[in-house]
């Protein structure tokens, strides 16, 4: 299983002087479900970035499983980036249906068609959303789309999944039903990173740490083991 | 009723402000494209901006000058003045500045947004691309169509360098600018009437591409 360590992480964008991040360091061990909390702009969403390897840290390190992913080859660094899943607080979907949206990541790690179906049926319907799966992505409503989203990634059954506020544009139903679905996956083995400035439910989703970001800066962890 | 002579000119409108657009597209896309990859590119993007309106005939001149037969590329045997080669060439020359701009922006944003999601979701370095070429596309057309829509319309490169021979480098604009000229107004207006048409065509298209892929 997949462990990702941020150690002395420094960030900030092209172009600019102020530093998004501060020298953060922080361990995701494996199964763990962690909540990152802050103000809007404190960091939240680059550290996920980071941990997602998405973004390379302007200092400091990114350690998967004991080794610097950036100094990884190509070839090794797909490897690892196929197990760690990043859904982004704003969808992001392409110009196709549902179906074609959900199936994407896995399209591209090259399932069959029917492996493929299986799949994002499974997901669709777990979230109550099958019925959308032929509706094109882009007439959905923002509560949806976001679903969908958290749905291709839920596909690709990743051991590290990173959400960024997942619960920003749903309803309370849908927020009770996403909080199962993850509860269960957490309870299979995945490890959950949570980025959000809403109250989640710590009983529901089993919260093994929260961490508190301020400007940029890791002020609290919290670990409720 | 549109003469033949006429109708002519419009089809070599099209044929070479299309073959100059195609042929702008083979060098301006993927300098956008290779833009978009680099970080520091400000400088770049400024420069390229203000070339985008640059005046037709002050480009007109500058050919001009190069392919006369006292210019620098005569030596080389180079002969294109007064042909539409040499429209062609200055044509997408003209329009590259607004395509690279207009395609920059349209894969620019792409390339952060689907580039990103595309890594997330563990697509390959080839697959990436592939996907940001692909949900880029239709902005990619419209910038294409805007500047087949330049070429068509300006009149500076034409006349300087395509000398406006009839029935070998006379296009639409060069037709209506001689037209005024010899106070022939009943073709200059045809010929107006149908280069309208066909940027009112331009126009409604890129309108709906932008309503169908909603692109900003």
């Amino acid at each position: 299983m997949t462990s990702i360590e941020l150690r002395g992480v420094w960030y900030r964008y092209v172009g600019s002087n102020d530093w998004v991040l501060k020298n953060v360091s922080l361990t995701i061990e494996p199964k763990e479900v962690v909540v990152i909390t802050g103000h809007n702009g404190s960091g939240k969403t680059t550290l996920l970035k980071i941990a997602s390897l998405i973004y390379r840290p302007t200092k400091g390190e990114v350690l998967v499983g004991g080794k610097e992913f950036w100094s990884l080859t190509e070839d090794e660094k797909l490897v690892i980036r196929r197990k760690v899943v990043y859904v982004h607080e704003k969808p992001i979907l392409l110009r196709d249906t549902v179906l074609g949206n959900v199936a994407y990541g896995l399209r591209v790690r090259g399932l069959s068609n029917d492996e493929l179906l299986r799949r994002c049926k499974e997901v669709l319907e777990e979230l109550g959303i099958w019925g959308l799966k032929d509706v094109n992505a882009y007439k959905l409503s923002v509560g949806q789309a976001q679903l969908v989203a958290i749905a291709r990634a839920l596909t690709l059954n990743p051991e590290v999944l990173l959400l960024d506020e997942p619960y920003a544009h749903l309803d309370m139903k849908k927020k009770e039903v996403l909080t199962k679905v993850l509860s269960r996956r957490s309870v299979e083995g995945m490890t959950l990173v949570i980025a959000t400035h809403q109250k989640i439910d710590s009983t529901e989703l089993r919260i093994t740490k929260t961490v508190t970001l301020e400007n940029g800066e890791v002020v609290n962890i919290y670990n409720y083991k | 009723m549109i003469s033949d002579e006429t109708l002519a000119t419009i089809l070599r409108s099209i044929y070479v402000s299309g073959t100059a657009t195609l042929l702008a597209s083979v060098w301006s896309l993927p300098t956008s494209y290779v833009l978009t990859l680099k970080r520091r590119v400000g400088i770049v993007e400024a420069v390229i901006e203000s070339l985008v309106g640059i005046p037709t005939v002050l480009l007109g001149l500058l050919l001009y000058i190069l392919l006369s037969s006292s210019g620098p590329l005569a030596p080389l045997g180079i002969k294109l003045l007064y042909t539409p080669q040499a429209i062609i060439l200055g044509e997408s020359i003209l329009v590259t500045p607004l395509m690279i701009s207009t395609s920059y922006r349209v894969l620019k944003n792409s390339v952060v947004m689907y580039g990103e999601l595309a890594l997330s979701l563990g697509a390959s370095k080839t697959q990436v691309m592939t996907l940001i070429v692909k949900e880029s596309l239709p902005g990619v057309v419209a910038s294409i169509i805007m500047s087949f829509s330049r070429a068509l319309g300006e009149l500076g490169i034409a006349m300087m360098v395509g000398g406006n021979i009839s029935g070998y480098t006379r296009v639409m604009t060069t037709a209506i600018a001689l037209g005024v000229a010899r106070g022939e107004f009943e073709e200059a207006i045809a010929l107006g009437l149908v280069l309208m048409a066909i940027m009112v065509v331009i126009s409604v298209t890129l309108k709906l591409i932008n309503k169908v892929y909603g692109i900003d």
